[in-house]
């Protein structure tokens, strides 16, 4: 016999609201943009930064940042790198299919220290996603801001996520977008910087005191990114970065997201630098 | 409003319990291992160690199915049986364990399911002269619904709810006096195993002990994981989905820090990659990261962990063996 | 909501620990006994999770016939019958030892029993055998020559009271965690501890000291360390003048293994053997314990012998704290073997060539018995190509998986006309069977393992089985009624009731008395408390016997084409074939994939990198796994464990046999490896 059910009177926090797949686009070899509906037509209702966890029956739940901005409506993206079991399994899918998704959870950009300031954005691979839906919300409230750096950086060109909206963002005004990448292939289709991310801060001019860092990239990237800031004048409280764990809950409960005191999943994933980089094991 | 209990009177109160509640009280089974179990099920083991598995079981327990999805992707929540529970015999650290994790689950945005199966449980306090051999346990005072201090051939009920309250309604009175002795001898032992956690707490905090002890604890570890499972204030759990006939039922699982799985992601990275950081993790969390969290240590000295730890490396084990080598 | 008293299904430690189920019934968790005297409140991982499997949605619920090349369900009846009905046909035409039936060292003493009562005495053929074959042949082969019994000659507890531990060849905190751990307690208590393994296994950390010798090279060790104590003069004279035979001719037999020599053959330093032979021959008590890496050889027997020579000449046996302690790997792999799944033995290793013997079982069961002792398992796949073989029934295992040289065992299982198999799961094997019996798994039946301290104790029902599946001795009582042997048991206590008939060293134990924590064999009256030390005033076999051995090199070693030798086993993790681990949740998620251990420096020269997908290839086959750089390996040697299907390291291995055990080289073959 099973456990007794019965229908959710309130919804449980763990149960997922039902999503439907609206279309899906390749982004590089191992990541794909996934579009998404709430079945019910509502918006998803998150901030830049934040995440959801998507579930697929069967292969229960990962996190996953949320790639669009809130102020985009009717629909959210996820990006999504194909890496174990769950993510090869939503490759596989078609427009049109159901889905699952909890959330939003854990604290997003803090937009309103970001109001007025210099923003230097910075991303590193797969990275890219999560900055993207504070970049479509700074192009959607450009005049918020002060000057928008926004640095790129992946293995390949053909990792480079969002080669659409990169271009366009490189050739509009909203942003001052470098994009590199750390090895260039022989067959001299790339013609754009090669070499870390941290390379492309050399000659920017920045204004320390007016400018805030927000991070996003792969956990190797931090130290020598933070090293790179330190050298340009960037002070730690000025530095915003989103780290990655892997939550199974999203609300704080499992466990598996902790830092020390931290849970990456409500405490983050954005944190800023001082709050986590005495801490063991956050970067 | 203290009330003295007899065996006649204290088997009445058990039998009012067991018609409110699913009422699971200590008994001893023949291979001598002390467990909660359905009262009227064995003989009653009101002396003893603390009962071998944690209590918070009955609201956490280690396969708890949280939902079915559907075909359609409907979602039928799995709730809590309709009865709901009565722990009775639980001492002053169980009691001390259920409240942190009640805080845990409570805590913004609350754990709706965990908190469906506590609502409306009923908790009873054993404790004075009911430790192994008659061995004096120290007051709950609180963390309950009533308390029973046990001296001599009777119990000193102590309500500490409304709840408790009006379950001890119609016994005869009792006297604070009549368990001087017991908290006398409570207070006279005072809690050497508290002060060692402290102590060695304030090392681990401080960052004195160096990564080369927790390799060599690590070294120690067998992985069996019975630390984190046998760990009443150990919260941590996996999700597991099963699919059967196109349904999925969606279970939480106990999990453990010692895997290495435990934070690997899908890429390979794993904050928490090497033993030592896990022993680490597995010490820092109760002694430092819940004090700064929570306000109060993780550990609140049950001894499962040492119990069960076919190593000896449990929290009590290494928080001795820490002061041993990095006290003053 | 109850909880169930049983033992573990796993390792041969045999803990004991109680399944807790729900309202629903359904299973919910785990705890540890607090009073049995292996477990006393602890488990490992494998335990922790022992109910994870039971309610998983793969389980086999109904029989299933192969119909158009297809497996479709089929009632029991209609199943049991065509089975008897195949396997009378084959026998009537090519005769009954064209039969195999392989049994199952995870199922209960009970039902091993009924298994080769149904082929001697249903079909009349010794062809039974089980995967103790494959684990401790070599083991029963050679003590039984040595000492009398093939089993461990002492009790896990004495770990509190030894002086020195060699370990050789068990990676004990992983295979045996909590015989491991209690040697770590041991170690703790000041205990010393020698660690014989070309890995560098956890119990290796604790180490006095840490012998990495060559894979294949143990009787040259164990040759050289036993050389040097007679040098040293620390042999124990008067226990090898007491007790033993043959000291001469194993005097002689060591001279040539000198220091250099030996270090030559091991990779040894000279000193580290010297060392070696001083602390075991200066010590009070010592505890031999091996596993897999001395008995999984083509010379698995000699190294047998070796072990028991170094406890003989050291004094080591039959008092508390000592013995040559093989840890048996399944939880009823001793039982299996005591109860005569084997194609030489009746139950109590009765030898069916023994006229008295076999008359024994001929009246019990009221049916002659065949005299030539049968086929090993490892033999039954040869045979099976040339025709001499031409139907297997299998109980429980997986064989296409734990079998050296998959696809020889492959080819072997395709040429057979019909192929039964019963188990939980849908496995590799039972995709190729004819038919497929659905059984209840160890939590859904009762009866008794026996461990590997000869402990036999109870294992309980907590629930129902799933669908339509049987316990095994249900199914086993169904063929031999149809073989027309009664067989209407009222349960496994009655046919215990039966073994203890026919077995002297079964014959006082009886389901009442193992209420508790069981007993230890020989046990042979009702009033017999049992025997956690075996040879205590004489050996089994009357006088301990010396059996002299000389190092031959293992069947492949590498060479040019395939440089590096594999090295296979298990993790802490799964379980043999997976089929209950992978299935297990946590124990999935900590290691879901197929890998191999290769030491920095041979990936360095490889141009291999950390979790990079490689192809390893033996003269066997190939597979393609993911790559774990590690120091645990040595250079030149790689580690692969066995339980993945989709990187098989028995498609690797060699299944080159021990003359004598017909046990395979799991242990030692040639492999090349290549980035992807």
């Amino acid at each position: 016999m099973p456990p007794r059910s019965s229908p959710t009177k309130t919804q449980s926090i763990y149960a997922p609201r039902p999503c439907r797949l609206l279309s899906v686009t390749d982004l590089t070899p191992q990541e794909k943009l996934f579009r998404l509906q709430l079945n019910d037509g509502s918006d998803l209702g998150h901030r830049p930064g934040q995440f959801v966890q998507v579930s697929v029956p069967g292969l229960t739940e990962a996190p996953i940042s949320v790639a669009s901005s809130p102020d985009r409506h009717g629909f959210f993206d996820l990006g999504i790198r194909r890496a174990g079991r769950l993510t090869t399994a939503l490759h596989a899918l078609q427009p049109g299919a159901q889905l699952g998704v909890r959330g939003p959870f854990g604290r997003p950009f803090q937009l309103e220290t970001l109001t007025g300031k210099d923003l230097l954005l910075i991303a590193g691979g797969c990275g890219l996603a999560p900055l993207r839906s504070l970049l479509q919300y700074c192009e959607d409230h450009r005049n918020r801001f002060g000057v928008l750096h926004l640095l790129y950086g992946a293995r390949s060109p053909a990792d480079l996520m969002f080669k659409e909206d990169l271009h366009d963002w490189q050739k509009g005004a909203c942003f001052n977008c470098r994009v590199t990448v750390d090895h260039s292939p022989a067959d001299g289709c790339y013609d754009g910087a090669t070499g870390l991310v941290t390379g492309l801060l050399d000659d920017l001019d920045l204004v320390p005191g007016r400018t805030v860092a927000v991070l996003v990239g792969p956990p190797p990237m931090y130290r020598p990114l933070l090293d790179a800031l330190e050298h340009k004048g960037i002070a730690k409280e000025s530095i915003m970065l989103s780290l990655e764990r892997m939550m199974r809950c999203g609300i704080g409960k499992c466990g598996h997201c902790s830092i020390e005191h931290l849970l990456c999943c409500q405490d983050g994933p954005v944190f800023w630098l001082p709050e986590i980089e005495h801490l063991r094991g956050a970067l | 409003m203290l009330k003295r209990l007899d065996r006649s009177d204290l088997e009445k109160l058990l039998s009012a319990l067991a018609t409110g509640y699913r009422l699971l009280t200590p008994q001893r089974l023949a291979d001598g291992t002390r467990l909660l179990r359905p009262h009227g099920e064995g003989a009653l083991a009101l002396q003893g160690e603390p009962v071998q598995r944690k209590p918070t079981e009955a609201f956490f327990p280690q396969h708890d199915p949280l939902l079915r999805i559907g075909e359609q992707g409907e979602v039928t929540t799995c709730d809590p049986p309709v009865r709901p529970v009565a722990l009775f015999g639980l001492n002053a650290a169980d009691l001390g364990c259920i409240a942190f994790i009640d805080r845990f689950f409570a805590d913004p945005p609350a754990d709706d399911h965990y908190l469906a199966r506590r609502k409306d449980a009923l908790l009873v306090g054993l404790t004075g002269f009911s430790g192994p051999g008659g061995d004096v346990l120290p007051p709950a005072n609180g963390m309950c619904d009533l308390e029973l201090l046990a001296f001599g051939q009777n119990w000193l009920g102590v309500p500490w709810t409304p709840r408790g309250e009006a379950l001890l309604e119609g016994f005869p009175d009792g006297e604070q006096a009549e368990v001087e002795e017991l908290l006398e001898s409570a207070r006279t032992r005072g809690n050497p195993a508290q002060d060692l956690l402290e102590k060695a707490a304030g090392l681990v905090a401080s960052e004195v002990v160096p990564d080369d002890f927790w390799r060599e604890v690590g070294d120690r570890c067998i992985l069996c994981s019975g630390c984190n499972l046998a760990c009443p204030t150990c919260t941590c759990f996996c999700v597991e989905d099963r699919q059967e006939q196109a349904v999925t039922l969606r279970s939480r699982v106990w999990d453990s820090c010692q895997f290495d799985a435990f934070m690997r992601e899908a890429s390979g990275h794993n904050p928490l990659g090497t033993e030592a950081l896990r022993t680490r993790r597995r010490i820092h969390h109760k002694l430092a990261a819940d004090v700064t969290r929570w306000g109060e240590f993780g550990c609140l000295l049950c001894g499962r962990c040492d119990r069960v730890c076919p190593t000896g490396i449990g929290i009590q084990a290494v928080a001795a063996e820490i002061l041993a080598r990095f006290g003053p | 909501m109850s909880a169930t008293l049983t033992t573990c299904p796993y390792c041969g430690t045999g803990c004991m620990l109680y399944l807790l189920s729900d309202e629903q019934g359904r299973l919910v968790g785990v705890e540890p006994s607090a009073g049995h005297p292996v477990s006393r409140g602890q488990l490992c991982v494998k335990g922790w999770n022992a109910h994870a499997f039971v309610h998983h949605p793969d389980r086999l619920k109904t029989p299933l016939i192969r119909r158009q090349g297809a497996l479709v369900p089929a009632g029991w009846d209609e199943a049991l019958n065509l089975v008897h009905q195949r396997f009378r046909q084959i026998a009537s035409a090519h005769g009954p030892d064209s039969l195999v039936f392989f049994s199952s060292a995870k199922v209960g003493n009970e039902e091993n029993y009924l298994l080769m009562k149904l082929a001697r005495a249903g079909y009349g053929t010794n062809n039974v055998d089980h995967c103790a074959r494959l684990c401790h042949s070599s083991t029963v082969t050679g003590l039984v020559e040595t000492l009398g019994s093939g089993a461990m000659t002492n009790t896990v507890a004495c770990l509190d009271e030894t002086d020195l531990v060699l370990v050789i060849g068990s990676n004990t905190t992983e295979q045996h965690p909590l015989i491991g751990s209690r040697i770590l307690q041991a170690v703790q208590r000041g205990c010393r501890l020698i660690v014989a393994d070309g890995r560098r296994i956890k119990l290796s950390r604790h180490a006095d000291l840490h012998l990495r010798h060559r894979n294949g090279t143990d009787v040259a060790l164990l040759n050289g360390i036993m050389q040097q104590i007679l040098e040293l003069g620390l042999e124990d004279r008067d226990f090898i003048n007491a007790r033993t035979e043959n000291f001469s001719a194993l005097q002689q037999s060591l001279a040539a293994f000198t220091p250099d020599r030996v270090a030559a053959i091991t990779g040894l330093q000279a000193d580290e053997i010297i060392a070696a032979a001083r602390m075991l021959g200066s010590a009070q008590r010592a505890m031999l314990f091996y596993a897999m890496g001395i008995t999984q050889h083509s010379h698995g027997v000699d190294n047998v012998r070796a072990v028991s020579n170094l406890a003989l000449l050291t004094g080591n046996l039959g008092r508390p704290g000592t013995g040559v302690n093989p840890l048996r790997g399944q939880n009823n792999v001793q039982g299996a073997c005591d109860m005569g799944a084997l194609p030489d033995v009746l139950t109590g290793y009765q030898k069916v060539a023994d006229p008295a013997m076999r008359e024994r079982f001929a009246s019990a069961w009221g049916r002659p018995l065949p005299e030539r002792p049968g086929l090993m398992a490892t033999h039954a796949y040869d045979a099976a190509l040339a025709d001499r073989v031409r139907a297997f029934l299998v109980l429980g295992e997986n064989p296409l998986l734990s079998e050296a040289n998959q696809a020889h065992v492959a080819k072997a299982l395709a040429r057979l006309e019909f192929l039964v198999v019963v188990d939980i799961f849908p496995t590799e094997t039972t995709a190729v069977a004819d038919v497929v019996l659905p059984a209840a798994c160890y939590a859904e039946k009762d009866g008794t393992f026996t461990s590997t301290e000869r402990r036999v104790q109870r294992f309980r029902r907590a629930l129902a089985p799933p669908g339509e599946a049987r316990a095994d001795w249900e199914i086993l009582s169904a063929l031999l009624e149809r073989c027309g042997i009664s067989a209407d048991y009222t349960g496994p206590s009655q046919i215990m009731e039966e073994i203890a008939a026919v077995t002297p060293s079964y014959r006082g134990i009886s389901y009442p008395r193992l209420e508790e924590s069981g007993l230890q064999w020989p046990c042979p009256d009702h009033d017999h408390p049992g025997t956690p030390i075996l040879h205590q005033q004489n050996c089994t076999r009357g006088k301990g016997r010396f059996s002299p051995v000389d190092f031959r090199p293992s069947r492949e070693l590498p060479d040019a084409a395939y440089p590096l030798l594999l090295n296979t086993g298990r993790t802490g993790m799964h379980w043999h074939t997976g089929t209950m681990t992978r299935r297990s949740h946590l124990l999935d998620r900590e290691e879901h994939s197929a890998f191999i251990e290769i030491h920095p420096e041979d990936a360095a020269r490889l141009s291999i990198r950390d979790r990079q997908q490689v192809s390893v290839e033996s003269r066997r086959g190939g597979v393609r796994v993911m790559a774990t750089l590690t120091d645990r390996v040595p250079p030149g040697q790689v580690f692969m464990p066995f339980h993945f299907v989709e990187g098989a390291a028995n498609a690797l291995t060699n299944n080159a046999l021990d003359p004598e055990s017909g046990i395979p080289e799991f242990k030692v073959c040639g492999v090349r490896i290549t980035p992807c």
